[in-house]
């Protein structure tokens, strides 16, 4: 009884909301190009009708994904639920176009806007070459300070987060769900918004950004890292062990070995996307070169904006291909 | 003739519920070379490994030179294993490190801990080194990272680390198993050569009977976690092989 109850309500559910969907998008476009409101409970009724319209029909997008039946298999233009779904695209499509404001023609014919970037980037003032390098080294450092603090933090921490080192209790699976989902939340909260935090929280500058980058890496290291301690080689740890090693011992020959050369490459990666990063979080008070491009493009002045993106470019480029070698390098040494 | 290791009624159950031994009763006498035989999934690696255990026995007794192995705990299981080397299928050594610290990891159960945060610093540990990589063929390897040797050479620094141990006992499950046929008889010669000379019991899984013949003094076959034949070489005949192995097989001759 239960189990065919339960599709159908999916299946009802999966088309009012596809309905409610749709027709909300149409009353979006409406608004949009003919500036009439639409009643609310309008919108529920009709959405509410369509369901059930097609559901006696018997076929509808939900009917055909989670009742199923003979009827309707086949080629998907043939039937109801098919159109459905491309009509579902098409007013996704028109609405999104609306939405973002879509203007090719202004693409095409108002690059004349951006003469002034252009031809900073074309003509950098290298006038102020060496406060803008001053400017990239702080960048630089905190990235670096960011990267450096993170790793014991995410050292300790992934070998709680690393599912062959913790004990299959109550306790060891608790400790180790809270401190993954812990890292996955942290990592999922954009570096920017970290820094909007701290900036509020200690002042503006580059410590706030530091503190941005650094709970960023802590979380993004400590996944990376318990994730290279579930996939060592267990045969060198029996081999250690077989040898009359204590714990401790086994660590040291069997465990370190095997997960250096990939901690430090990670480091590095994570050094390097740091970098990037300290220059976003720049622009919303992490200090550094970020801060700098913010102040003159509000300034208009197009020649030193110049300047400071070729420095950028530059050294993400840099970084990139010294961070690439380096752990090839590691890496290959597996 | 001495008993150097004793098993009585030993089980082993999985947690998943593999009944993987199923009451195994056996003596082995110093110097024997022991060859195990059996099908994939018989419980060859299992009853290896429960001898010093890396896996834990669910039950029964295993006695190694007159000491209780079950019940040994921490440093008492330690000063066990240290006297019974092991040789993997895959190795299993260090692999970025040098071949020269990885025998010298053959002596952790010897040394204190902050000895061994400087493996070779004792003298006496490092001749002892490179006298065993000598005896493998390996002296001017000893620099060079494990993971740039061929698989026979791993074998033997294997060896090597498991001689560290000045064992009485040597486990060896399927050794010769990644090997090519010559390398192969070529690491066992050097087994065979410990056995004789230095009279170093061994207990080695196999899968060629022709290996088998050649350096067992005895041969034990598993089947389905229960020992179904226990004898010499010589006498595992045509009908015992279909015993072993199942009426479908075939003997393939390696030489
Ligand atoms: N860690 C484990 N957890 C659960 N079951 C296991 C485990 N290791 C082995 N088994 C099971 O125990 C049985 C014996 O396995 P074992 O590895 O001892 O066989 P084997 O004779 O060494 O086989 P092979 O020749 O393939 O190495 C098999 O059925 C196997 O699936
Ligand atoms: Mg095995």
């Amino acid at each position: 009884m239960k189990n065919k109850t339960l599709p159908i309500f999916k299946a009802i559910v999966t088309d009012f909301l596809f309905w409610f969907y749709v027709v909300g998008c149409g009353r979006y476009l409406v608004y949009q190009w003919f500036e009439v409101h639409l009643n609310f409970n309008y919108h529920i009724a009709v959405s509410l009708f369509l369901t059930l319209l097609f559901f006696i029909i018997g076929d509808s997008i939900g009917k055909k994904f989670f009742v199923g039946s003979k009827k309707l298999n086949g080629k998907w233009y043939f039937h109801f639920w098919g159109l459905f779904i491309v009509l579902g695209l098409i007013v996704t499509f028109v609405v999104g176009w609306n939405v973002v404001e879509v203007k090719p023609v202004k693409f095409f014919t108002k690059f004349i806007n951006a003469k002034n970037i252009v031809s900073g980037i074309l003509d950098p003032n290298f006038d102020i070459f060496i406060p803008m390098l001053s400017a990239l080294a702080e960048t630089i450092f905190l990235a670096l300070l960011a990267t450096f603090f993170a790793i014991p933090f995410a050292f300790v921490l992934s070998f709680f987060a690393a599912r062959n080192l913790m004990p299959k209790t109550i306790l060891g699976n608790t400790v180790y769900i809270v401190i993954r989902t812990i890292a996955t939340f942290f990592r999922s909260v954009e570096a920017v918004v970290w820094a909007i935090i701290f900036s509020v929280w200690v002042g503006i500058g580059p410590f706030a950004g530091m503190l941005a980058l650094m709970i960023h890496s802590v979380a993004a290291l400590t996944k990376l890292y318990s994730e290279q301690i579930e996939n060592i080689d267990s045969g060198q740890i029996e081999a250690i062990k077989a040898t009359g090693a204590n714990q401790l011992q086994v660590w040291i020959y069997a465990v370190i070995p095997q997960i250096i050369s990939p901690y430090l490459a990670f480091t590095i990666y994570r050094w390097d996307i740091n970098v990037r990063m300290a220059t976003i979080v720049g622009f919303v008070g992490g200090g550094g070169i970020g801060l700098a491009l913010l102040q003159q493009q509000q300034l208009l002045r197009w020649h030193n904006v110049g300047l400071i993106i070729w420095l950028i470019a530059a050294t993400v480029w840099i970084m990139d291909m010294f961070s690439a070698k380096i752990r090839n390098k590691l890496l290959k040494t597996q | 003739m001495k008993e150097i290791l004793s098993i009585k009624g030993l089980h082993k159950i999985y947690n998943g519920g593999t009944h993987a031994l199923k009451g195994i009763n056996l003596s082995v006498n110093e110097g024997e070379f022991l060859i195990l035989l059996g099908l994939s999934g018989s419980g060859k690696s299992t009853l290896l490994r429960c001898i010093n255990r890396l896996i834990e026995p669910s039950s029964g007794e295993i006695s190694f030179a007159g000491k209780n192995v079950i019940r040994a705990k921490g440093t008492e299981l330690r000063h066990i294993r240290r006297r019974i080397g092991m040789i993997f299928q895959q190795f299993n050594l260090i692999k970025n490190l040098s071949v020269l610290t990885n025998v010298l990891t053959g002596r952790l159960g010897y040394i204190s801990f902050s000895q061994s945060l400087f493996l070779g610093a004792n003298q006496e540990d490092k001749e002892k080194a490179l006298k065993n990589l000598k005896r493998v063929g390996l002296l001017e390897f000893q620099k060079k990272k494990v993971m740039n040797l061929s698989g026979g050479q791993q074998q033997r620094v294997a060896i090597a680390r498991a001689l560290m141990q000045e064992p009485n006992l040597i486990l060896a499950d399927e050794p010769v198993a990644s090997l090519d046929p010559a390398t192969a008889d070529s690491v066992m010669k050097y087994l065979g050569d410990l056995n004789k000379n230095d009279n170093i019991t061994v207990i080695c899984s196999l899968h060629f009977l022709s290996l088998a013949r050649k350096y067992g003094t005895r041969v034990i076959a598993l089947k389905d976690g229960k020992i179904v034949f226990d004898g010499k070489p010589a006498e595992i005949d045509e009908k015992k092989f279909k015993e072993i192995y199942g009426e479908e097989a075939e003997e393939v001759e390696i030489r």
